[in-house]
């Protein structure tokens, strides 16, 4: 118990170092915003000094007014260095602002590259949601901290350090007597603590749940409706709202409790200040103007700690953030490098596959010993029922994935070795889901990369989408809605395809979409099969089999095994699975037309 | 709705209300006393042999004055702010509710991340408002009127009236920053929402990106929102700067006033010493609300701006209007559909028209056509997902309208085309959440919808959580897992939205098979791109532009050499 508590406050100290070595760039901002911050605070404790001369001087013992020190020079001065605080109090904003939004802008930067990079089995196993948060409010709850808190509380030290050093050069006693609560508000601070962030952390986990929860059920609430399922949603939803209250409830408790809890020790200090004072002041050793600059004192110093019980929540929130983005930035080992690797400017377009072993989690293996080569130029195709592995060979093709036991050569080479930058530009990979950005459609043909309208024009014409983007008012401008919503499943499969032929890749790996489209288009999809595996290595997983029946090599899978290879002739020679495959389909053929 | 869930829930919580706001008062109250003791403290040390029982009088004033600050905050703030959080989760679901009724309509329109901002960022301005706002807002309210009170009735009322020169002046700074402030700050949220959307987008199509080696570009894109988004911010952080120092710097001039005048009315002996210091208290204490202010108007105005788009979504009506004569879903009903034509709200042209049809109880129908020719509308309307017009669709002679929209969607069972199922066990998922289903009724439905071996193999079995945190597993298992879904209900018609599609050529034929068998005297109506999967039913309907174009059994329809045999022709390769 006791290692796991020094293991976290170590963590924590590791966490507070890092988030303190973002600033080193910025160490000249800072520091000049540093200075700023001194003068201020100079000001704000050259002010009760002012007032204690006018009330000790000038008031009680009535020296003369003359030059400097009469009553209107003082409010002169005081004015002054109110303006001048203040002047220097913008620079100051200004200036930690810039160096914190730098920082944040950097940060979240930082992050967007990471998810960039982060391999495929990672981002299988994090929802979106998560990682979304993190590049947006996890960033801006750590921003918020700097802007709203950072810079008062940066200024709130210096000013408490300055303080008790005033109050230490005036009058040493009367400090330390100020100063006698402190230990106890520590001690109280000290017992919550923990309980504060405990309960902290359960809230944000807690929002995130009830985020969550409510983004399912709006999806799927034409479902909710149909299966009447509203009461039992509802249940579940006011269970989940009732804990977060619980959880908020106690900091409610907490604030409700620091935050008066502050100014009780501030009347005290002041109290004992007052009595330890009245009797040096009744036998002259003590003046009045010193003991009324001591009780603003004493205001000062507690004003900062009180504010900290609000501020508190920020911070614990902004650590919460920082955890989840170091959490993310931490992946660095695990991040995919494009750029290193062997070279491979075109590739042929020759892929074999030999023994290979995979497995997504290291237990259950999806592929069990899968062997075979395609050359240049041929099709292949990968039949099996679902989860015979289909979809992960593809994924391995494009090196999504490292495989476990085994090798998968392009041209001959390990496709470990290979640059993966290099690899993947020359393999387009066509997605049974089609996503679509929200740009227009050139753009979701060319994506960022620079492919003039003549070939956009061309892919659209080759893949047989020009046959609907024609009659779109804008044609390849033609903005996309929200993941392509406006159009059917065909055309977006269409699309598709037409980014994967301006991209000219020597391999096309195509995965089959199934559902939704109308015999039309599934024509004009064949069609376009057709054209796009001329001259390409090209791999296709189908769900028909009349899709296939020309492909040099036709790989029968079964619960990640090769069960059959060969092509169409040579399988249906071999009355296997495959054939019991075709004759089904045959089968009905026949019982209904005779 | 909005205002009256607000309303409705400030009544029911008056006493915690009353009582709180007088707790406020009153901690208010007592910290306006504590300058005044002190003032007369200080005049009391100032008298040459003052009497020291005085002076102990005034400290326990004081310390009297800490407890009752601290009792009255404790009791405020827990019943006020923790007031505003049950505000909050009551809000929540009070709209968790009313998204519960709505009609598929009111979703086709929304994007699911908005609805749920609702949900979390406005119900939150909302209690922010009426919480921590509205309590600074009294709060800085009674403390300015006391001081100025007390300033003006205990010491020198010339005084507090000079001293409170630059007030107007600090109002008009503050109303003509703050505006400027606003206006920068909307652009700020308009950066951050388009750098939300922007890796929201990014996120989900990653396999996109990763697979054409994208990366760079997003990168690129993405830090040209992130520069703006800087700049957005220095923008207003700019401006939002100035606003302190200048309040404080008009309040300089009333502190300087005070101290120059005031000192001379100490002089002249026209006010105490004493009376000066608590003056000067006054006066810092009245700074602090003033500076607050700003702040507060910025949350009053988020919130009342999150308040009326609550009220916006909380008087959207369900468009689907409830039956209300029938309660129970006839048994053995046969489905007759007359002349019933159909457009979608706000759109010209009709989806179905003239459609006829009469379904006998026991029997299945099959639906085939090109996307957007009407099937789904047609089984969407069966479960009234939109208004029906009166006697066009009628079960067992009963109009479609009579019906509670329970009881009608308790007759159906139905498989949708997007396989959406929850982040939930599969049992769960099977059983909908709800605990009427025996264990064995789960195992036979994921057997006659062939997928009980697949959630076998999974780690968990039927306990297997799905979803994104959970196992993923492939489309055809989930469309077979909602299949399951629907057949447990043993519905007296049961809805296959093309929800064939994703499953192979033999698991399909084999799950007709077992439909065959479980659904003997029970009607189904299969919605389907593939001739296979339609084929064996009583009927065929052929949609064409939302009209029925042709009609028949297979055989029958093949015999016509229409659309039909076409799409036949092509898809079983046959010449």
């Amino acid at each position: 118990m006791k290692s796991t508590n020094f293991n976290s406050a170590h963590l924590e100290k590791q966490k507070f170092t890092r988030l303190l070595k973002l600033n080193l760039p910025h160490m000249k901002r800072i520091l000049l915003a540093s200075i700023c911050v001194l003068l201020v605070n100079g000001a704000l404790l050259i002010k009760p000094y002012i007032l204690k001369i006018v009330i000790d001087d000038i008031l009680t013992k009535h020296v003369v007014q003359k030059g400097f020190y009469s009553l209107t020079t003082l409010g002169i001065l005081y004015f002054v260095v109110v303006a001048l605080s203040g002047f220097f109090g913008i620079a100051q904003v200004n200036l930690i602002n810039r160096a914190g939004q730098e920082i944040m802008r950097d940060l979240r930067g930082k992050v967007f590259q990471t998810i960039q990079l982060l391999p495929l089995w990672y981002l299988d196993k994090v929802s979106s949601g998560n990682l979304i948060t993190r590049a947006t409010n996890d960033i801006e709850s750590l921003s918020e901290m700097y802007t709203d808190v950072l810079i008062s509380l940066f200024q709130d030290v210096f000013l408490i350090l300055g303080i008790i050093f005033v109050m230490i050069m005036i009058n040493v006693r009367l400090a330390i007597i100020s100063f006698c609560v402190v230990p106890v508000m520590f001690f109280l601070v000290f017992l919550l603590k923990t309980r504060i962030k405990r309960n902290f952390r359960k809230m944000k986990s807690l929002i995130g749940r009830i985020n969550g929860f409510m983004a399912e059920n709006i999806s799927g609430m034409k479902l909710i409706q149909i299966f009447y399922g509203e009461k039992e949603k509802k249940e579940a939803f006011a269970k989940l709202n009732s804990e977060y209250f619980k959880v908020t409830s106690f900091q409610v408790w907490m604030n409700s409790f620091l935050k008066p809890a502050a100014d009780v020790f501030q009347s005290l200090a002041v109290a004992i200040l007052i009595w330890y004072g009245m009797g040096k002041i009744a036998n002259q050793t003590l003046q009045i103007g010193v003991l009324y600059a001591f009780t603003t004192y004493i205001k000062q110093f507690f004003a900062p700690i009180a504010d900290l019980a609000d501020n508190y929540s920020t911070i614990q929130s902004a650590f919460a953030s920082a955890d989840r983005i170091f959490e993310l930035l931490d992946q660095k080992e695990n991040l995919e490098d494009l750029d290193s690797g062997i070279s491979m400017e075109h590739t042929k377009g020759t892929i074999e596959f030999k023994n290979v072993w995979f497995s997504y989690n290291d237990e259950d293996w999806i592929l069990k010993n899968i062997s075979f080569s395609i050359h240049e130029g041929q099709t292949a195709a990968f039949v099996g029922q679902t989860g015979a592995g289909k979809t992960t060979i593809i994924s391995l093709v494009s090196g999504f994935y490292k495989i476990q036991k085994g090798e998968i050569l392009v041209d001959g080479l390990n496709i470990n070795d290979i640059k993966k930058r290099d690899l993947r530009k020359n393999i387009s990979v066509i997605f049974q889901d089609v996503f679509l950005f929200s740009e227009t459609i050139g753009k979701n043909i060319s994506l960022n990369d620079d492919i003039s309208n003549f070939v956009i024009g061309d892919a659209i014409r080759t893949s047989f989408a020009k046959e609907f983007v024609e009659f779109l008012p804008e044609k390849i401008n033609e903005p996309v809605m929200e993941r392509g919503s406006t159009f059917s499943a065909g055309q977006r499969q269409l699309l598709s395809f037409a980014r994967a032929i301006a991209h000219n890749p020597a391999i096309i790996v195509l995965d089959e979409a199934t559902a939704n489209i109308d015999t039309q288009t599934e024509i004009l999809i064949q069609k376009a099969i057709e054209t796009m595996s001329k001259d390409r290595t090209t791999l296709i997983i189908a769900h028909r089999l009349s899709t296939i029946r020309n492909a040099d090599k036709i790989i029968v899978l079964k619960q990640g095994e090769i069960l059959e290879m060969g092509n169409h002739a040579k399988l249906m020679e071999k009355d296997g699975y495959y054939k019991a495959m075709v004759m089904e389909g045959v089968k009905e053929y026949h019982t209904h037309i005779y | 709705m909005g205002n009256n869930i607000l309303i409705k829930f400030i009544k029911d919580h008056k006493f915690s209300y009353i009582i709180g706001i007088i707790f406020m008062l009153l901690a208010s109250y007592i910290q306006t006393l504590f300058p005044k003791v002190l003032g007369y403290t200080i005049d009391i040390l100032q008298t040459n042999g003052f009497n020291p029982k005085s002076v102990y009088i005034n400290l326990v004033y004081i310390v009297l004055i800490a407890i009752g600050t601290f009792v009255c905050t404790y009791a405020w703030r827990n019943l006020v702010i923790g007031n505003s959080r049950r505000l909050e989760c009551h809000f929540r679901e009070k709209l968790f509710d009313h998204f519960q009724k709505l009609s598929p309509e009111f979703y086709n329109r929304r994007k699911t991340g908005d609805l749920i901002a609702y949900a979390i960022n406005d119900i939150n301005a909302v209690r922010m408002t009426f919480g921590p706002a509205t309590s600074m807002a009294i709060n800085g309210m009674v403390v300015c009127v006391i001081s100025i009170y007390s300033m003006a009735n205990t010491i020198n009322w010339k005084l507090t009236l000079l001293s409170l020169l630059p007030v107007p002046f600090i109002i008009c700074i503050m109303f003509y920053i703050g505006n400027i402030v606003k206006k920068h700050f909307r652009k700020v949220q308009e950066t951050f929402a388009a750098i939300s959307d922007r890796v929201q987008e990014n996120i989900t199509g990653i396999r996109v990106i990763k697979a054409y080696v994208q990366e760079d570009g997003e990168v690129k894109k993405f830090q040209k929102l992130n520069d703006q988004m800087l700049e957005a911010n220095l923008n207003m952080v700019r401006v939002s700067a100035y606003l302190a120092p200048l309040i404080e710097l008009c309040f300089t001039i009333s502190f300087v006033l005070n101290l120059i005048w005031g000192g001379n009315m100490v002089l002249n002996g026209s006010i105490s010493l004493g009376g000066f210091i608590a003056f000067n208290g006054y006066l810092a204490m009245i700074l602090a609300p003033v500076l607050s202010i700003g702040q507060v108007i910025t949350i009053f105005q988020r919130g009342m701006a999150s308040l009326d788009r609550l009220n916006e979504i909380f008087n959207v009506k369900p468009h689907v209007k409830d039956g209300e004569s029938r309660a129970e879903f006839p048994a053995q009903s046969t489905i007759i559909i007359t002349e019933l034509s159909f457009s979608y709200p706000g759109s010209d042209s009709e989806a179905l028209s003239n459609i006829n049809l009469v379904i006998p109880t026991g029997k299945t129908l099959g639906i085939i056509g090109k996307t957007g020719s009407g099937k789904t509308t047609l089984v969407n309307l069966l479960l009234k997902m939109y208004n029906v017009e009166p006697n066009k669709i009628a079960f067992n002679e009963i109009d479609i309208n009579d019906f509670k929209l329970d009881a009608l969607r308790n007759g159906f069972g139905f498989v949708p085309q997007d396989n959406f199922l929850f982040n939930a066990s599969i049992a769960e998922n099977i059983k909908f959440f709800k605990n009427i289903y025996s264990e064995e009724e789960v195992v036979n439905a994921a057997r006659n919808s062939c997928v009980y071996q697949n959630i076998m193999d999974l780690p968990d079995e039927f306990e297997t959580i799905l979803g994104e945190r959970g196992v993923n597993i492939s489309g055809g298992q989930k469309q077979r897992i909602s299949i399951a879904r629907a057949l447990i209900k043993n519905p007296e018609i049961l809805v296959f939205d093309d929800a064939l599609s994703a499953v192979d050529t033999v698991t399909e034929a084999e799950i007709l098979k077992n439909l065959r068998k479980v659904r003997k005297n029970k009607t189904s109506i299969i919605v389907a791109h593939r001739i296979s999967a339609v084929m064996e039913a009583d009927e065929i309907i052929v949609l064409e532009k939302g009209k029925i174009s042709e009609r028949g059994t297979h055989l029958e329809l093949l015999e016509k050499e229409g659309l039909y045999h076409e799409i036949y022709k092509f898809q079983f390769g046959a010449s």
